[in-house]
């Protein structure tokens, strides 16, 4: 019984055949008369476009991962099926524990809150009680190095306040598994450098899923790497040699 | 509703309430002085040039009852059809589930309505109305008002996600309906006029609720559907669309939501 149960939480997340497909429409389909005229006249309106195709892979609990691939390979609709965002055409994705997606940072921030009340508005969107904010609001804050500022809108934050308030939320929210869209390092020299020594230290104790473009970073961080390509995963495994895959896309 | 769930309605509906008057000096007050001021112009124009009320017992009051009832509806369609599209941001970066989004922009109309409703229920008592246990049934009518409202902005909401000419045209829709319910003529007009007439305003039920809501808090010489409409099939017409609506708008919008995020 115990053997099973331990068996059962080995991954955090799942995937099983994964695939995803956009209609995407032509230019003349917009509007309500078009696709009535579209629908008379038999035109479908909208070309399909395979995005994710038959994809499966898993990871472990704890695994720092990270996904890459050039523009329009499948990565961010890979992360918003994750998120539960998209709903797949066709496979399974499990996932074991609360997870916590930043597609983007500062999700419904508005600029005519405080910043206490957008980080505890933030936080309703993750699905955090007030209770539960009201426990990790000193850390964000502190870590955001923005207590002088919280109850001044958002508005008159300079945009380089507004990431790191928004990333402080992100890394700060206690959720087993946390994804993050090439948001890894926001801010001055000195607050990326906070962020970095953040994610080296965190190793094991989170699950992580990152999506970003800085090969530096996957080298630096991940403990696994997967390269998308076209919608289909072409190379998975140590961070070093996807990292390199990646670079030779481009020569 | 899981715990989840309320705690975003319950977020999402204070900021909705804490911005819709940011940067007004009256703030909060609008809400009841809108409703007062459209009813203030329709008084002035209707009871007092036009003298439409004068058979009718507490004119006024009769006369705020319909504004505000309609003001509501009006205020629940049109924010719950826009609100998909205002917080489209939020679809396309987080996942959870969609009605809270047209919930959390009726429950501000619900809000301004229990307002307005003690400003009416003053107004009703200084007029000499007098209390009476029909007052207790009121609260059912504005269910099934609430009903009608969320059935119509969860059918047409959805639909607008993707054809965003469904907003406009409800705008407009909206605009013809104000004069096929009697809110600013008293229905007893129609009535002397032709029969087959009042009873088709009396089948709709934004009709058969401010009239219903009127015989239960004035005076129960108002002229309501019950009274009109031929059989008892026709008389129960008016709730039967109601919860028609509502199904109808909940299925739509369950099946449509999961795609939200892509379509929009």
């Amino acid at each position: 019984m115990k053997k099973k149960n331990m068996k059962k939480t080995k991954y955090a997340i799942e995937v099983r055949a994964l695939s995803k497909s956009f209609k995407l429409p032509t230019d003349k389909s917009w509007g309500l008369k078009q696709a009535i005229l579209n629908r008379i006249k038999g035109i479908k309106g909208y070309v399909k476009q395979d995005v994710l195709k038959n994809i499966s892979f898993n990871v472990k609990k704890g695994e720092f991962l990270g996904i890459v691939g050039r523009n329009g390979s499948g990565k961010s609709t890979l992360l918003k099926i994750l998120s539960e965002i998209y709903v797949p055409d066709k496979g399974k994705i499990k996932i074991n524990g609360t997870l916590v997606p930043f597609i983007e940072l500062g999700v419904g921030f508005n600029p005519e809150l405080t910043g206490k009340e957008n980080v505890y508005l933030n936080g309703a969107m993750l699905g955090f009680s007030n209770a539960e904010m009201d426990e990790m609001y000193e850390d964000i804050v502190e870590f955001a190095e923005l207590s002088p500022f919280m109850h001044q809108k958002l508005k008159n934050y300079s945009s380089g306040m507004q990431v790191r308030l928004a990333f402080s939320i992100a890394i700060r929210a206690r959720g087993d598994i946390l994804i993050l869209d090439e948001v890894l390092a926001v801010g001055d020299a000195a607050f990326q450098e906070k962020c970095n020594e953040y994610f080296r230290n965190l190793k094991g104790e989170q699950t992580v899923i990152i999506v970003t473009h800085d090969m530096e970073n996957v080298r630096r961080f991940c403990d696994r790497a997967i390269l998308l390509e076209n919608g289909k995963i072409i190379e998975d495994g140590k961070p070093n040699k996807v990292a390199d895959a990646y670079l030779k896309q481009f020569n | 509703m899981n715990r989840k769930n309320r705690i975003l309605l319950s977020e999402l509906t204070k900021t909705d309430f804490k911005l819709r008057y940011q940067g007004s000096i009256l703030g909060y007050m609008w809400a009841i002085i809108r409703p007062l001021l459209m009813f203030g112009i329709l008084y002035l124009v209707f009871a007092k040039f036009l003298r439409f009320g004068d058979d009718i017992p507490y004119y006024p009051v009769y006369l705020l009852v319909g504004t505000v009832l309609w003001n509501f509806f009006t205020e629940c369609t049109n924010q719950g059809i826009q609100s998909l599209i205002i917080r489209s941001d939020l679809m396309r970066k987080i996942a959870f589930p969609k009605w809270i989004i047209v919930i959390s922009a009726t429950v501000t109309a619900l809000i301004n309505l229990g307002i307005n409703l003690i400003v009416i229920l003053l107004f009703a008592l200084l007029s000499g109305v007098s209390f009476s246990l029909s007052w207790l049934i009121v609260p059912f009518l504005i269910v099934e008002l609430y009903m009608l409202s969320v059935g119509i902005a969860l059918l047409l909401g959805s639909i607008n996600v993707k054809f965003r000419d469904v907003q406009s045209i409800w705008e407009v829709l909206i605009q013809a309906l104000f004069y096929a319910i009697p809110i600013i003529y008293p229905l007893s007009f129609v009535v002397v006029y032709s029969d087959v007439a009042a009873n088709l305003l009396m089948i709709n039920p934004i009709a058969q609720v401010i009239q219903d809501v009127r015989e239960c808090l004035i005076t129960s010489e108002t002229v309501t559907g019950w009274e009109i409409l031929p059989n008892i099939f026709v008389k129960f017409l008016p709730i039967i669309i109601t919860a028609l609506i509502f199904a109808i708008g909940a299925l739509v919008f369950k099946k449509k939501s999961k795609y939200f995020a892509e379509e929009i």
